[in-house]
């Protein structure tokens, strides 16, 4: 083995030429348009010097290729680049000296050493060119000799100090570190004291390169002028990854254990981060830990780490480090659910949650200049990993919810603003149980949400209210027991009460309508199977609906109405004891409720509910039904002989009424005769005789297949009466001033006729149609041709052509014998 | 003698013994070249043979005697004539008589001493030599040979770290220290320089090896300095705290054992200067003295990791961590005076003093005082020779001047 030693003599030329070899000192601000210029410069240089080294080292001149290399690194102590540039001049020459590596491994590999090498390349007169070829050739003798390492990562690791310019200083680092990660010790530290190094050296090694690395990114930012702080902070970015690359390495140590993670690598890393005391370095830095280490190594470190949160720096989003972290290991919960246990047992062993909770609470209390916006991210994030981690534990949500309220107390923030930061974050918070669980009842089971609902204000509250409603109804969940129907009617109160705090300005009808339709819907939903129960619930809700005033009963109030119907049916169908003493009690409810809504001065739709009310009663018969199902029909008349004044509402009004009394059978005659004498008479009271006319005809039916207890809840077939009514009819159609509208009545008639005389009444003959019939042929043809007239013949060719049908089928042919069309 | 064209005359040619295994040396000659002579040290017997061939065979040589002498001298530059011999030993070669053939005497200067080292500087110079002479009625015929002498030590019994604080009140205010006071020519200066308080920005730091060179005494004292090596060992300002390493191999540079009052002739010493600079180019130096000497031959090293390299190493961690454990306990040290200081770590006793600091009008005078703005003036200009012989008379202004 041919050892080569150097001479002196060629130390001190070696050395001489560094002394001599002494570049300018530039100025420290350099203007921004002539970086390419610079760089342009410093790269033809780098070329050059890159090949003279090539071609020395290919003549096997070691001397002359290390001047050449030393030249070309003595163009990284300029101070005119900016640390693009920088970086970029810096990839050129590092590549460069590649080559002078391999090409001293392979010298080395073959037995050629030189052995003293390593001190040769020390005496370059500057420091940032004799440290670059010092890190090169120390990587060339670990390489060839493991023996040497431990104590020259040492060394190298130590000399960096030197530079303390940050910008060179950082890159030189950053060339240390990836010179050396292929040869990083990783053995576990049994043996202690190998020369080799085990990777307690390592991380020795990583954590002091890292230290110092991250004190020189730090100082960058108290360089300069202050007003260039945005320039500079820009800069800083951008070399962030040349700090964070030092995580990256101890990350990629096989030989780091839990253990090892627990003692050294994390608090070293830990201590210079708090330490710095520099909020980018912080939060990168927090972030970068999380990101780079295996959630294996964080679920057991977490109250270390969390506590170096809350001892972060002022302008330090801790909230962004603690929710990323948070985020991780949910999933990571998630993930290793999936997979085995063993993510399960470590779940909890470590009580996550509690130890975040615990920690997010004192970086809340500790940090008085946090935004409450970001507290309550916090709270977010702290209850997305409970539902991700804990999906069964609903008491860690309602803990959060507490924490919550107390933090909002603390701070004294009442009714936050609705559109203001904190305030949607406490949506957003407010929300999630609803999104996780899809199930109102689930919310119900918090006890402060209401509470923490309260401190938004009146819009925060509604839109979240219209929220929980949408979320109720797309998952039909039914709300079984009167609490609960309590406790959610009391959680919306902004939609069912009129009584606000602070409503602002007019209120939007149609919004109104809108929200209200929903608050309906969900009425729907609160139903018990047990009917004690559902009465129950109707009358709570009922209690608070009826707080919410005209504008809202009149949407909320009639499905209830609606939904006790129907519990009245069901006990009909249960046929228990006491059935129908709880029926009568479900209508005295009803009568109550329908009593509000007229109070609340509407007619139409109590009215309406009066007339359902009656044939609900009709139909599930209990006991003493027909003196209910008379006040029912009664009060639908009062309503609408005080209540209802327009003409069309008033014909539609009789219209139903009308066609109620018609299915009811429950009156007796007493009951009956007068409640039709009194329709027939109201209709002919009405006020425009086209509406008399119709009114009255449809009166008619009422005498015909009305039903009674008379008439033994058959059909009344009272011939009489309904010619009287339609002749009525006819009389009222012939006062008509405009004979198109003569016509259409008389054709409307014509119709009711033939449906009794078919029907049999006999009081109704051929003659009468045929006068009918006459009398439409003769005016028709005198009216003038508009769309009216085409659909009133069209209506009138119709009803003859039904005639004729009948003419024409076999069977019936026989009653219109003698009919003249 | 001999174009007179009469008269017999003659070769002296002097023969060491073993001169072809001898080891030798590189001493510098007057012109400044540099030639390899043969390498003795103190008391060792110097002895050979001296030939002495006549040059016209046949015809006899008459002589008055003939002698060796060996001769230790200084000689100063300035004084050419004068020579001031420190050794001389005669020995008698051959009585008065005639030559006839050639003739072969030899001869022995047993255990000789030779207390200096040899030396050649820019005023003086020390030598060592060997002069034959056949001594004649009219011209005597001479012959000398130089020989290098070099003086060893064994390792000093003392030789403490040298371990300071200096500062310009509340601005600036380092500790410094170098492992030894004594360095032999091949060793390794390991050290560190440690930063408790820093409101300058500091630009570089460097460390200067210094030789002076004083001849003379009395009124005529000259003293020549001259930078040997010039070593940049910190980039970039430090903030309090910092730690700095320092390690300079001296086996490349030019050095000599440091001589201290040669025959009451002259001295050479070296100095360390620790050199701070602003941005604003204001430079901030503390000189410190060396010694430097001279180690008998050791074996080449087999591999670094031993001793030079590594020892700086360690070296270097312990005194970090004494440092890191002594900032904690005295945060405030900057405020304190010198004297509390002391009396606060009377074990340490570091001394306390101010730095020097030279102005940048004082640079503007010395246009080339900084290498470094030298080399941005004439960058071809790289010979070593050129720099040091320009750098000398400004060094020596420079420091008088602040002292």
């Amino acid at each position: 083995m041919a050892s080569v030693s150097i001479p002196d003599i060629w130390k001190i030329e070696f050395a001489s030429f560094f002394t001599n070899f002494l570049p300018t000192t530039p100025p420290q601000i350099s203007p921004v348009e002539e970086q390419e210029k610079y760089l342009h410069d410093a790269l033809a240089i780098v070329k050059n010097e890159a090949f003279k080294m090539k071609r020395a080292l290919d003549k096997n001149k070691l001397m002359d290729a290390l001047k050449n290399a030393s030249a070309m690194l003595a163009e990284l102590r300029t101070s005119l680049l900016s640390p693009k540039s920088y970086y970029e001049l810096y990839m050129a020459i590092t590549d460069e000296l590649r080559h002078l590596e391999l090409h001293l491994v392979e010298e080395f590999q073959k037995g050629r050493k030189v052995s003293e090498l390593y001190e040769l390349v020390q005496y370059a007169g500057n420091i940032v060119p004799r440290l670059y070829l010092l890190i090169t050739v120390g990587l060339v003798y670990i390489k060839t000799n493991s023996s040497l390492r431990r104590h020259l990562l040492k060394d190298l690791v130590e000399m960096c100090r030197g530079v303390q310019h940050p910008l060179r200083g950082l890159f030189l680092r950053n060339y240390l570190l990836q010179c050396t990660r292929n040869v990083l010790p990783d053995s576990p530290d049994t043996e202690s004291d190998v020369p080799e190094g085990n990777v307690k050296d390592s991380i020795d090694f990583v954590l002091m390169n890292f230290a110092e690395m991250n004190k020189l990114w730090v100082r960058m930012q108290h360089q300069g002028h202050s007003r260039e702080r945005q320039h500079r902070e820009r800069e800083r970015e951008e070399l962030r990854i040349l700090v964070g690359t030092n995580l990256v390495r101890l990350s990629q140590l096989e030989s780091v254990t839990l253990e090892k993670y627990q003692k050294l690598v994390l608090p070293g890393i830990l201590e210079q981060v708090v330490s710095c005391r520099d909020a980018i370095a912080q939060e990168y830095l927090m972030e970068c830990i999380i990101q780079v280490f295996p959630d294996e190594f964080h679920i057991q470190t977490l109250t270390p780490f969390l506590k170096s949160c809350a001892e972060l720096e002022q302008g330090v989003n801790v909230k962004n480090i603690v929710i990323s972290l948070m985020e991780r290991l949910a999933t990571f919960s998630q993930r290793s659910d999936s997979h085995s246990g063993e993510g399960g047992n470590i779940l909890k062993d470590v009580q996550l949650f509690e130890v975040f909770s615990d920690q997010v609470s004192s970086i809340i209390a500790n940090r008085q200049y946090l935004p409450p916006e970001d507290m309550v991210a916090l709270q977010v994030a702290l209850i997305n990993l409970a539902l991700k981690c804990y999906p069964d534990r609903i008491d860690y949500i309602d803990k959060v919810m507490l924490s919550s309220v107390e933090m909002f107390q603390r701070l004294g923030l009442e009714h936050l603003e609705y559109n203001s930061s904190v305030a949607k974050e406490l949506q957003k918070l407010l929300k999630i149980p609803l999104d996780t669980y899809n199930d109102i009842l689930v919310v119900l089971k918090l006890k402060h949400y209401a509470g923490l609902m309260q401190h938004l204000d009146y819009n925060g509250r509604k839109s979240l209210s219209i929220y929980i409603l949408n979320n109720a109804l797309e998952n039909e969940i039914i709300i079984p027991t009167p609490d609960e129907t309590e406790q959610a009617l009391t959680l919306l109160t902004t939609l069912v009460t009129e009584k606000n705090e602070n409503m602002v300005g007019e209120i939007d009808m149609e919004e109104l309508a809108e929200e209200q339709c929903l608050l309906a819907r969900f009425v729907h939903q609160l139903q018990s199977n047990v009917p004690d129960e559902q009465y129950l619930i109707l009358t709570i809700a009922k209690k608070i609906l009826v707080t919410g005033g005209a504008s809202r009963i009149k949407y909320t109030l009639p499905p209830l109405i609606f939904q006790a119907y129907q519990l009245a049916y069901k006990y009909k169908a249960t046929k228990e004891e006491k059935w129908d003493k709880k029926c009568t009690k479900i209508f005295q409810f009803c009568h109550q409720t329908i009593t509000s809504l007229v109070k609340a001065e509407l007619a139409e739709l109590p009215l309406r509910l009066f007339l359902q009310g009656a044939l609900a009663i009709d139909q599930i018969g209990f006991e003493n039904h027909e003196t209910v199902a008379y006040e029912f029909m009664s009060q639908a008349f009062s309503l609408y002989e005080d209540e209802i004044s327009d003409s069309k509402a008033q014909l539609a009004a009789i219209t139903l009424i009308v066609g109620t009394l018609e299915q009811l059978s429950c009156f007796s005659e007493e009951n009956s005769d007068p409640l039709r004498t009194q329709c027939a008479l109201a209709a002919s009271k009405l006020l425009k005789k086209p509406d008399q006319c119709r009114g009255v005809a449809t009166c008619s039916h009422l005498f015909w297949s009305g039903k009674s207890l008379a008439s033994n809840r058959e059909e009344a077939h009272d011939g009489k009466r309904v010619v009287e009514c339609l002749k009525k009819g006819l009389r009222i159609a012939k006062q008509c001033m405009d004979v198109s509208v003569q016509v259409q009545l008389f054709v409307e008639l014509l119709n009711h006729y033939i449906y009794f005389f078919e029907k049999g009444n006999e009081e109704v003959n051929i003659e009468i149609l045929n006068q009918v019939i006459k009398k439409i042929k003769e005016e028709l043809p005198n009216l003038e041709s508009s769309d009216e007239t085409e659909q009133i013949t069209k209506h009138f060719n119709n009803t003859l052509e039904h005639i004729k049908t009948r003419l024409e089928s076999p069977e019936e042919n026989l009653i219109y014998r003698g009919i003249e069309i | 003698m001999s174009f007179f064209g009469f008269g017999q005359s003659a070769e002296i040619d002097i023969y060491l013994d073993g001169q072809d295994v001898r080891k030798t040396a590189e001493v510098k000659t007057e012109e400044g070249k540099k030639e390899r002579l043969l390498l003795y040290y103190d008391g060792e017997t110097v002895s050979g043979k001296v030939n002495v061939s006549l040059k016209k065979p046949g015809s006899k040589l008459e002589h008055q005697g003939i002698k060796i002498e060996f001769i230790g001298q200084i000689e100063m530059f300035y004084d050419r004539g004068n020579h001031h011999e420190f050794t001389s030993l005669v020995k008698e070669l051959a009585r008065p008589g005639d030559m006839i053939a050639h003739t072969s005497y030899p001869f022995e200067f047993s255990n000789v001493e030779k207390p200096f080292e040899v030396y050649t500087g820019s005023n003086v110079r020390l030598r060592y030599f060997l002069r034959v002479t056949i001594i004649r009625r009219l011209a005597d015929i001479v012959k000398e040979v130089d020989i290098a002498v070099h003086t060893l030590c064994s390792y000093p019994e003392m030789n403490n770290s040298i371990k300071m604080e200096v500062g310009i009140e509340d601005c600036l205010h380092i500790e410094f220290e170098y492992n030894k006071s004594k360095y032999h020519l091949k060793d390794v200066i390991v050290g560190k320089i440690y930063f408790l308080l820093v409101r300058i920005k500091i630009k570089h730091m460097e460390i200067a090896i210094i030789k002076k060179e004083t001849t003379g005494s009395g009124p005529n004292i000259f003293t020549e300095s001259a930078t040997i090596a010039k070593y940049e060992i910190m980039d970039g300002a430090p903030v309090r705290g910092e730690s700095i390493p320092i390690r300079v191999f001296l086996a490349g540079y030019d050095l000599t054992p440091t001589m201290r009052d040669i025959n009451k002739k002259f001295s050479v010493r070296y100095f360390l200067n620790l050199v701070l600079m602003d941005t604003e180019d204001r430079r901030y130096f503390k000189q410190q003295e060396i010694t430097l000497w001279r180690k008998g031959d050791r074996l080449r090293k087999p591999n670094l990791q031993t001793t030079t390299i590594m020892a700086g190493t360690q070296n270097l961690e312990n005194t970090a961590t004494a440092y890191g454990q002594q900032t904690n306990g005295e945060p405030e040290i900057q405020s304190n005076n010198s004297s509390q200081v002391e009396s606060d770590k009377p074990e340490k006793a570091p001394v306390k003093e101010d730095f020097l600091r030279s102005q940048s009008s004082d640079k503007l005078n010395n246009p080339i005082a900084d290498p470094f703005d030298q080399a941005q003036t004439s960058p071809s200009d790289r010979s070593p020779e050129n720099q040091m012989v320009k750098g000398e008379g400004n060094r020596e202004n420079e420091v008088e001047k602040v002292q």
